[in-house]
């Protein structure tokens, strides 16, 4: 703090810090491998896009939109509005449009950051480590994303995973039942999106002979397939097109069941996102949701492609590295810490200083020049003398005593630890 | 002590009475009236012994006279306990920016009047646009027009905010209009179909919520309760529903943003622009109508519905293929930007202010006309210790101030000078008129006009720094214009050359029979 009245850092917006950072680039290192290994590309979106990409019916819902950060850019005469992005899903379904040919199998990941207005001191900015299928085909890729996200979060060391399924038709279908014009239905599906409950109540006004089912439905999560063959008695007899959507689901939960994974079905989990279609899930780690996502078949179309299926999943980074385990870390040793110090100020004492730190990095040692007189910390020293017939090493340890001492820098470095590994998860993100 | 923020325009008669009427007489607030700081006429007033102040208005209670959208924002950010606006500013505000600061208390039953979606006659009602793409909104309440616009899920509008004049924008140069009148008919009267009614608004007392916790505002509160007339909540913003789109059936494509220049904007309504013929002028009204007539006629132009008293929307021209249409100066240079006029003639300030907010913007000064010549100004309060810009900044920060509050009726201008200035942190106030009362109470430093300095004298301002001077000019997009109208706008262009008046003629407005300045005279 600066002791101003104000802060200078923007109200919702963090810093991060080493420690912070480092737990930030594990998750995206892991996440990326991950992705990696199962074949899939990154890729990274602008910061400021159109808001028009994100207005129309079927992208985010009126409360998600009432939250975006938007405004007109230096070139924005024509009140064309752009904004800070909201989601990243849109943005890459943009992107496909633009840049794949149509229908071509994408298999896309990436880790940007979002932005949405939040009350009081809530973050603003999140980062998000996500993937988008596009132009797969029904139930692959449902199922193959479902188990992607758990690979990732077992990569992580996340133990208590659990994963909660829905889909969109369940409720849509409901609502279509209720033979009210679209305008109110998408209402009504809005405020259910929003977490306005009392909808529940408006539907069993509107439809009587459903009342029961209704609560089973909004009011019960289900645990097995058990609960899917119950939703079948209760609601097809009314509403029989409910059944392609509970195909679909049954699809995933007899999979991810026979792999041996926990699971709920919820009805109502597509929270802000309008724009999906079809199965929706929640992976949840420790009690709180951790990410989210599902099929989004009718997104392409609406920001201007053809008609191309796809679907994807977010996982919040933030939350992800709170929650990492206390070894989760120890993969990602950055290696022994040299600080050279030189022998004095002089052109011949510094250049050969940093020479020996260029050495040492070459070598796969990480390495800094002191700055001052004193080491900035304890640890590994290495004085640099010259002599007369070149120049001489002295390695020591400050707290152990250790030395040891050459006329090469290899055999004063012959003390040292193992030099750090290089190539794995030395990160995927900004 | 009691601030009450009190509004200008239409309403300030009829709100003067009001205060009148409450046993709360103010002088200085009448029809005619410049003051921004009137003061209650104590020796009238009734008011408890303890709120007898001075003679200034400088005791207990200190009243402000605000253009009316501005008194919400002045609330909200707590420099005044009390305000009378229209409840559709009040709307207009917390729609973008949902505050709990704001409490509407209650309806004053005066200026009466409701807000409309309206559209040009014939177009179909408001369900025909939903889903389409492209449409443009036109408004003084852009954040309205907005929440309009996400509620009908519209894929790629448009929102134009204007000082005014909305009306005159459909069908040519936008779609939808948010207006206030007095009723259906009344939009009818302005030559719009009424689609939607947003709002049932009238002049309402609103109060800081903070104020109200904490601070005994009953003695101006008191008799403004104690009117009789209608006790209702403050009515809901009724935003029509959705209809569900799918987004690509009305697409026609990309929006067309860097042509707009050379052929104007596609709209849903009325196809594109770029095919037509017709050359079309945008006249000002207000404050520089009287100008601009003035350097039409030196021109040799004469249209009819159009002089220093008068003007229709759509003046005639004896100029065969030559449109013309009145609208705010202040609106000209985005208009010319999007290709809807080919040629306007509005004031240096305004196409200053809008190419430091767009420096990409295709919109071009061709002609200096010369008249209603003035300068814009860095202005602060007579009392400050400070000669130049520099000592200013420097007993801001010395005095504690961590922010420079910068008011001014031009944020672009007003931007780039704090910007430029190395103000440091500052706060940009966009204010919409009456400017000269916000310093030293409400900013530190104004960015204003000024052609004399008595405004500024009058109201205890001194200039620190000159930004440019401004007079009336003519404005045109960058890009040569299509075959079809090349000749004829080249033709104008000349026109106004010719009728430039000589530099020692520039120096006067030209306005006759007693019209009214080319703008406030400060």
């Amino acid at each position: 703090m600066t002791g101003a009245d104000e802060p200078l850092r923007c109200r919702g917006m963090r810093d991060l810090l080493s420690e912070e950072m480092a737990r930030f680039r594990h998750v995206e290192g892991v996440f990326a491998e991950v992705c990696r290994d199962w074949g899939y590309s990154e890729v990274r979106t602008p910061t400021i896009e159109y808001l028009h990409l994100f207005t129309a019916a079927g992208t985010l819902s009126p409360q998600m939109l009432g939250r975006v950060y938007s405004f007109l850019d230096w070139d924005g005469w024509s009140g064309e509005r752009v904004v800070l992005r909201p989601d990243a899903t849109i943005p890459t379904a943009r992107l496909y449009v633009e840049r794949f040919p149509p229908g071509e199998v994408a298999r896309l990941f990436y880790i940007q950051n979002v932005f949405r207005f939040s009350s009081g001191d809530d973050s603003r900015e999140d980062w998000q480590c996500g993937v988008e299928l596009i132009g797969d085909t029904q139930p692959r890729g449902d199922v193959e994303l479902v188990l992607l996200g758990r690979a990732v979060l077992q990569a992580l060391g996340l133990g208590d995973v659990e994963l909660r399924l829905s889909h969109a038709g369940l409720v849509r279908s409901v609502l279509a039942r209720t033979g009210l014009p679209p305008e109110e239905q998408v209402s009504l599906y809005d405020r259910l999106l929003d977490g306005d409950l009392s909808v529940v109540g408006q539907l069993e006004g509107r439809l009587p002979d459903l009342g029961a089912a209704l609560h089973l439905l909004f009011g019960v999560e289900g645990e097995g397939s058990g609960y899917l063959s119950n939703l079948r008695r209760a609601f097809l007899p009314a509403v029989p097109e409910m059944e392609p959507a509970l195909d679909e689901l049954g699809v995933i939960v007899e999979t991810v069941s026979g792999l041996g994974h926990r699971y709920r079905v919820q009805a109502a989990l597509a929270r802000s996102f309008e724009y999906y279609t079809g199965p929706v899930f929640h992976f949840w780690v420790d009690g709180q949701p951790v990410g989210s996502g599902g099929r989004y078949d009718g997104l392409i179309a609406l920001v201007g492609g053809a008609s191309v299926p796809a679907s994807g999943f977010a996982l919040d980074v933030g939350r992800l590295a709170a929650r990492l385990p206390a070894t989760a870390l120890a993969s990602d040793s950055a290696g022994t810490l040299v600080t050279v110090m030189p022998a004095s100020n002089t052109p011949g004492a510094l250049a050969a200083s940093y020479e020996a730190a260029r050495e040492m990095r070459a070598r796969g040692y990480r390495a800094r020049v002191a700055l001052g007189p004193t080491p900035e910390s304890e640890g590994w020293l290495l004085g640099v003398e010259e002599t007369e017939e070149g120049c001489r090493y002295v390695l020591r340890e400050g707290a152990s005593g250790r030395r040891s001492a050459g006329a090469t820098l290899d055999e004063a470095l012959a003390v040292l630890e193992p030099k750090r590994a290089r190539g794995r998860r030395t990160g995927g993100g900004p | 002590m009691i601030k009450l923020a009190l509004p200008t325009g239409r309403l300030r008669t009829r709100v003067g009475n009001l205060l009148q009427r409450a046993g709360l007489p103010v002088q200085g607030y009448g029809e005619g009236s410049r003051t921004y700081r009137p003061s209650l006429d104590e020796r009238r007033a009734g008011l408890p012994a303890e709120l007898a102040g001075s003679p200034e208005s400088v005791g207990p209670v200190r009243l402000r006279v605000f253009r009316e959208r501005d008194i919400p924002v002045q609330i909200a950010l707590g420099n005044y306990d009390l305000g009378i606006c229209s409840l559709a500013w009040v709307e207009e505000l917390v729609c973008r920016y949902p505050s709990e600061a704001l409490v509407p208390l209650r309806d004053l039953g005066v200026g009466k009047a409701r807000l409309f979606v309206a559209a040009a006659p014939g177009s179909g009602g408001l369900r025909a646009w939903a889903g389409r793409w492209g449409v443009r909104i036109v408004s003084e309440y852009p954040h309205l027009a907005e929440a309009l616009a996400m509620s009908l899920r519209l894929p790629a509008y448009r929102v134009l905010p204007v000082r005014g004049a909305a009306e005159a924008y459909p069908p040519e140069d936008a779609d939808l209009a948010v207006l206030t009148a007095a009723g259906e008919s009344g939009v009818r009267a302005l030559g719009l179909e009424p689609l939607h009614c947003l709002l049932e608004s009238s002049a309402w007392l609103v109060a800081s919520r903070q104020s109200l916790a904490g601070k005994d505002l009953s003695p101006v509160l008191g008799p403004l309760l104690g009117l009789d007339g209608p006790r209702r909540v403050a009515s809901e913003l009724a935003l029509p529903r959705a209809l569900p789109g799918d987004g690509s059936t009305e697409r026609a494509g990309p929006i067309p943003r860097r042509r707009v220049a050379e052929g104007g904007t596609t709209s849903p309504a009325t196809g594109s622009s770029a095919a037509r013929k017709t050359v079309r002028l945008a006249l000002p009204d207000g404050h520089q109508q009287p100008h601009a007539a003035a350097c039409l006629a030196a021109a040799g132009l004469r249209f009819t519905g159009y002089d220093e008293k008068q003007a229709v929307r759509r003046p005639r021209s004896e100029l065969e293929g030559l449109e013309a249409k009145v609208i705010r100066p202040q609106d000209m240079p985005q208009q010319v930007a999007l290709g809807n006029f080919d040629l306007a003639l509005t004031g240096r300030d305004w196409l200053l202010d809008h190419l430091y907010r767009f420096p990409d913007s295709p919109v071009q000064e061709v002609v200096d006309m010369g008249t209603a010549r003035y300068q814009v100004l860095a202005v602060v309060s007579e009392d400050l210790p400070a000669d130049t810009l520099s000592e200013a900044i420097a007993h801001w920060r010395g005095s504690g101030r961590s922010v420079i509050r910068v008011a001014s009726e031009y944020p672009g201008v007003a931007d780039h000078f704090a910007r430029t200035r190395h103000l440091g942190r500052y706060r940009l106030i966009p204010i919409s008129g009456a400017s000269e009362g916000f310093v030293p109470e409400d900013a530190d430093l104004l960015v204003e006009g000024s052609e004399t300095g008595k405004t500024l004298a009058a109201n205890r301002l001194k200039p620190l720094e000159r930004l440019f001077e401004s007079t009336t000019c003519v404005i045109a997009g960058r890009g040569a214009p299509p075959a079809a109208r090349a000749a004829l706008v080249e033709r104008l262009v000349d026109k106004f050359r010719e009728g430039r008046p000589l530099p020692s003629q520039a120096r006067r407005p030209q306005a006759k029979g007693g019209a009214a300045p080319a703008r406030t005279v400060v």
